[in-house]
């Protein structure tokens, strides 16, 4: 514990001694609050016209006006801020070979990877704990108490967002250039973003589901109107399972390879 | 798991001669896909020894000290640590291994009390020691001036020093350096030469080094390598004597040289001569002192003898044959 907790602060003492935290934080921040802010005026212009009409008055309501909308486009922009984050992960070590003396030491490759990955998700986290003033400031004001919707859409981008953190990871242990290891995560990430628009999931075919089923996207529409679905929860769960395990089992080749 | 770690301390602590074998490496081979980078060598190291490890570049050097130090396992063979397996117990190794790669990169953006902390909290130093552990290493490396400096900023001389710190912060009994010296200042490279041989007795090491005048100066034993084989092992003096097939002589005469180097030549026990200007350089039978008979030879052939004397076979021309020979032997 204590070597992962170690790895943990130098890591996270990294992001911060150098621009990359304070350049994702800023960047995720104000788009986030840009789209927020849309959103909302958005939103309160359309409720003012639909006030007239009592029957659709009832059917606008704050989460799918303002903030499905807003989860779903942050996704988008989480897919782009990630892979900054997780590209430095292994390939920086094994470009400036700091890695020799790590693997040197008495600790366990999953005790590197545990503590370089959960650094990096406290980023993700702390990036999702800036946006949190948006929604409570539209909740005090809009005087609603619905505070669960909101919450399962922050779990459903926080999962999202270390999903694709832990296959950043995985290719940040595959490649040895930090440039390399960027683009070939937004490359995956895209690649399992666009899984569901390659057959039709409608279509009726088989193979549509399926690849609509592994989309990396798709899972998160549940989560955004407010619902946890236990599909969508293990997908994310198994997705940054298998990632990490897999980065556990490429430094193990990588190292009896030489 | 347990009783065998166990009992295989209790045998080797029954055993005493065991237990001094602080280093044993048991026919390890190591291959980088079909390439051989080192081809089964076994060589053992006794405690407060400091072994040199000497060899040209690409020899197997490095990736022998690679598998001792379980940043990669052997592709065959076995490493033992003290009586750890580096197999079966690297973590356990690893414990008790203090290394210095060639050229040691760490994180440049980090301090070097931060950097001794943090690898000190690694290598598993109790918290109620681990200040304790931090100055004595800074006393030690002398690295007390710039303990609040970034790593990346220091002199090479200082960041090899900080190398060795973080090796030594845990007091490990086996050192494992590669290269110690290499990219130093001459200044540097005495210190750090001074402070390794200060910490012989108290802890085994081992050194690599291409260069040869270090293996004389600071170990106790050599093990040459070359292709990833082993050549020659043995104690410093033990390979110099052995080695040693023939002296040379260094004469410097003013006269015309075909008729200097036939009168080289009439003496008995002389096998070649080598003419470069007024420098003549002679290959001479160990067994016999020609050194008279060859100033007679010149004086009489009324030549003028400005100088001589001999030149026996440093370490490194001992080196130097031992790998000359043996690519001129897979040559034929």
């Amino acid at each position: 514990m204590r070597n992962i907790a170690e790895i943990y602060k130098r890591e996270l003492k990294f992001y911060f001694s150098t621009p990359i935290a304070y350049v994702v934080m800023v960047i995720f921040t104000a788009i986030f609050g840009f789209l927020f802010f849309r959103n909302l005026t958005y939103y309160s212009e359309l409720s003012y016209q639909l006030m007239q009409n009592p029957y659709y008055a009832q059917r606008v309501d704050l989460i799918l006006g303002v903030f499905a909308p807003l989860f779903n486009s942050n996704s988008i922009i989480l897919l782009m801020v990630i892979p900054p984050i997780s590209m430095r992960l292994f390939a920086e070590e094994k470009k400036s070979r700091t890695i020799e003396l790590l693997f040197t030491y008495p600790v366990k490759d999953i005790q590197i990877v545990m503590g370089k990955w959960l650094a990096a998700i406290t980023i993700i986290f702390l990036m999702l704990l800036l946006t949190a003033p948006g929604p409570f400031m539209a909740f005090t004001f809009a005087e609603s108490s619905e505070w669960g919707p909101i919450l399962a859409g922050y779990l459903g981008i926080f999962l999202m967002g270390v999903a694709f953190l832990s296959l950043g990871l995985l290719i940040s242990a595959l490649a040895e250039n930090q440039i390399v290891a960027i683009i070939v995560s937004y490359g995956a990430l895209l690649g399992f973003w666009f899984l569901g628009w390659v057959v039709e999931p409608d279509s009726g075919k088989q193979i549509g589901k399926v690849l609509g089923e592994l989309s990396i996207i798709g899972h998160l529409t549940n989560f955004v109107k407010g619902v946890i679905n236990t599909t969508d929860l293990m997908y994310y769960l198994l997705f940054i399972f298998t990632s990490v395990f897999l980065t556990l089992r490429v430094l193990e080749s990588k190292r009896w390879r030489g | 798991m347990k009783f065998t770690r166990f009992f295989s301390r209790f045998v080797s602590t029954f055993f005493k001669r065991e237990l001094e074998k602080v280093i044993k490496i048991e026919n390890v081979t190591k291959m980088y896909g079909p390439t051989v980078a080192v081809q089964d060598i076994s060589f053992q190291v006794e405690k407060g020894e400091i072994l040199g490890f000497l060899g040209p570049n690409g020899a197997g050097k490095t990736t022998t000290m690679r598998i001792i130090t379980g940043y990669f396992p052997p592709t065959d063979g076995n490493v033992y640590v003290l009586g750890y397996s580096i197999l079966s117990d690297p973590l356990e190794v690893k414990r008790r291994i203090g290394y210095v790669p060639e050229n040691p990169s760490m994180y440049n953006d980090m301090k070097v009390l931060e950097y001794l902390k943090f690898i000190g909290a690694i290598k598993d130093v109790p918290k109620s020691q681990l200040q304790d552990s931090i100055e004595k290493t800074v006393a030690l490396c002398a690295l007390k001036s710039v303990t609040h400096k970034r790593i990346g900023e220091l002199s090479r001389g200082f960041q090899q020093r900080v190398a060795l710190g973080q090796a030594l912060i845990n007091d490990p009994p086996v050192l494992v350096l590669d290269e110690p010296t290499s990219g130093l200042d001459p200044k540097q490279i005495h210190e750090i030469r001074m402070l390794i041989k200060s910490m012989a007795g108290e802890r085994t090491i081992i050194l690599s080094t291409h260069i040869l005048p270090e293996v004389s100066m600071t170990c106790s034993k050599v093990v040459i390598i070359n292709e990833g084989q082993i050549t020659a092992a043995g104690s410093t003096e033990e390979i110099g004597r052995n080695l040693e097939r023939s002296h040379q002589i260094e004469i410097m005469a003013e006269g015309p040289a075909e008729k200097i180097i036939d009168h080289i030549r009439r003496v008995k026990g002389v096998d070649n001569v080598i003419n470069q200007g007024i420098n003549y350089i002679v290959d001479v039978d160990k067994d016999s002192d020609v050194r008279a008979e060859i100033a007679k030879s010149i004086v009489t052939g009324d030549f003028d003898l400005l100088e001589l004397h001999t030149r026996s076979l440093s370490l490194e021309d001992v080196f130097l044959r031992l790998v000359t020979e043996e690519e001129g032997g897979e040559a034929r």
